[in-house]
């Protein structure tokens, strides 16, 4: 069964104004439990507006949104519940720290759930060690750590919810490629390890190629493909239609095949290109 | 709650007449209009007043509905007045008497006329801000507020500090949309619980936005370094403001709206 499904999400912002502005029209999706979902799109495209309709942030002008079969709009008052069990990582979440020590404000989610104090002790610890966090770090202030430390702190804070659904809008934007390469690896192995669906927002077509099994492509609001990584890398002409692309290793690829070399396609990663390169350059090199 | 449904003071773009008007003939007419609002003295007046405002917001072209909306915010205040001149004001009709209560014609004609006045007011000079962009109406300020400099009142800090407010309020109800739902995302709750659980409710919400609006100034304020900005000595302007042919005649629509108020009060009986 999937565990987050949209039946014709639209949503306006701003309705009745000059300003207003349809932000999502006619969402229709299924996830799957435990997949890795990568949402790209356009600046405007409507991603997260999306994703905050998937933790009822956001109440959809029209259609529905369904967890584990059930509407999370069924009884307003609970919407709380479906929080715990889709975490949200925002765009730039550093901003939204405010406690006087790190751990504090990781605890800040599972003491809102109502948990005892070994259990929000135990799981603030976890959620500290898969995103990289060392001890000291958590007892100092959220505001004397460096861009990328805070990025940890405000991740691992919705991790420890441990919610089924993790969602995280953006969260490599701004860090250099080491800092990327390590929170995306830190979220692939939260996900391996808990076994729960993770959906990831992103610019970086590296990032998605690398990690999400499953792509979902915005275009103005509505969704272009939805399709796996493979599938969707494969249609480039389209994607640089909306202004996107596809990995570069990918369109190095295309060269190479355009101009006559028979290197074969579906290649996205660097580990790829090497697993398909190697051979053939031996091969080259015992003739 | 959406925090972005707060029209107060916010800009609506446009093109129409009252969008092209110079702003300081704007500033000072919507400064008229509220005295005009205060001269009526009879419901015919008063009618004539309120068709003025409505014949502007046609000019505007915007939606009636939005005006009508920056009046919902002060209905409170409208209403607690219309009580107390109801209680307070006595003579006419005695419709109710129990105690020291009394409700009388006139107590009711006096809190329908001033709770009118007030909507005319309020409705008034939010149309000048819905029309007017912050930056413009503060730099007709400047303008207006320049002979001042005589007494020594810096008035290109002051208008450049409103600017900045001005400019801010926005950003700053957007950063705090943003917080709450990143807070509420973590299982803030903020709507319910007793007086003290609110309040404290707030603080993640309040600090990460100090902090952030400290981080907005430092930069902003190191932005203006780097142009050279050191204020108001002979700094010229890219934008001139010109009074046109339509600035003289609302003028004079204007004047014309406030003799004939006093003309008015002058030949009907008073109602208050
Ligand atoms: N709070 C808001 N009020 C009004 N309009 C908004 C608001 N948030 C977003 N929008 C508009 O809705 C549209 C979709 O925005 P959204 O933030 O979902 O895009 P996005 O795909 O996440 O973009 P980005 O890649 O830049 O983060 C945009 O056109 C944006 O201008
Ligand atoms: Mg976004």
């Amino acid at each position: 069964m999937s565990v987050i499904e949209t039946r014709n999400l639209n949503y306006t912002y701003s309705p009745g104004t000059p300003f207003r502005r349809d932000a999502i029209k006619d969402i229709s999706i299924k996830i799957d439990n435990g997949d890795f979902i990568g949402i790209i799109g356009h600046t405007g495209s409507g991603k997260s507006t999306l994703v905050q309709h998937l933790n009822g942030l956001l109440r959809p002008a029209s259609g529905q949104v369904f967890l584990n079969g059930k509407d999370i709009w069924e009884h307003p008052k609970k919407i709380r519940e479906v929080r715990f069990q889709v975490g949200l990582v925002f765009q730039y979440p550093e901003h939204q720290l405010f406690e006087e020590t790190s751990y504090k404000d990781i605890a800040f989610g599972p003491s809102n759930m109502g948990l005892d104090a070994d259990e929000i002790d135990a799981r603030v610890r976890r959620a500290a060690k898969f995103v990289g966090l060392r001890e000291e770090l958590l007892q100092k202030s959220p505001f004397e750590l460096s861009g990328g430390e805070k990025r940890r702190v405000a991740i691992a804070g919705v991790m420890a919810m441990q919610p089924q659904v993790l969602i995280l809008d953006e969260p490599t934007a701004g860090l250099d490629p080491k800092g990327r390469d390590t929170i995306l690896g830190q979220i692939k192995e939260y996900q391996q390890e808990n076994g729960s669906t993770v959906i990831v927002v992103s610019h970086s077509m590296e990032d998605i190629a690398r990690c999400a099994k499953k792509v979902l492509v915005m275009n103005r609001g509505r969704i272009e493909m939805f399709d796996q990584t493979p599938a969707v890398f494969s249609r480039a002409d389209e994607l640089g239609a909306i202004g996107l692309s596809v990995p570069a290793v990918t369109r190095i690829f295309m060269i190479l095949r355009a101009r006559g070399y028979d290197v074969g396609d579906n290649v996205y990663t660097v580990e790829q290109a090497r697993d398909r390169l190697l051979p053939l350059l031996k091969k080259g090199g015992d003739a | 709650m959406m925090l972005n449904e707060i029209t107060i003071g916010q800009y609506f773009p446009g093109r129409s007449l009252l969008h092209r008007m110079d702003p300081r003939v704007k500033l000072v007419l919507t400064f008229a209009y509220i005295f005009a609002v205060f001269v009526p003295r009879n419901w015919a007046g008063l009618s004539v007043a309120a068709g003025f405002l409505l014949f502007t917001v046609i000019l505007s072209r915007l939606p009636v509905r939005l005006v009508f909306k920056s009046v919902k915010p002060i209905l409170p205040v409208i209403l607690l007045t219309s009580l107390l001149n109801i209680f307070y004001v006595t003579g006419g009709v005695h419709l109710f008497d129990w105690g020291f209560i009394h409700i009388t014609t006139k107590g009711i004609t006096t809190a329908a006329f001033i709770a009118i006045r007030i909507l005319c007011l309020i409705s008034g000079s939010s149309l000048l801000t819905y029309t007017t962009s912050p930056t413009t109406l503060t730099d007709a300020l400047e303008r207006l507020l320049s002979p001042l400099k005589v007494i020594r009142l810096n008035v290109h800090e002051l208008a450049m500090m409103m600017t900045i407010a001005l400019r801010f309020i926005p950003t700053l109800i957007e950063e705090t949309d943003k917080i709450m739902s990143a807070q509420k995302a973590r299982g803030a709750d903020l709507e319910s619980g007793g007086m003290m659980q609110r309040v404290r409710a707030l603080i993640p919400i309040l600090i990460p936005l100090f902090v952030s609006s400290f981080r907005r100034a430092y930069e902003l304020a190191t932005a203006m370094e780097c142009r050279c900005y050191r204020g108001g000595e002979g700094r010229t302007r890219m934008k001139q403001l010109h009074m046109k042919t339509a600035d003289v005649v609302s003028v004079m629509f204007v004047l014309l709206l406030i003799a004939l108020l006093f003309y008015l009060n002058y030949t009907l009986p008073s109602v208050l």
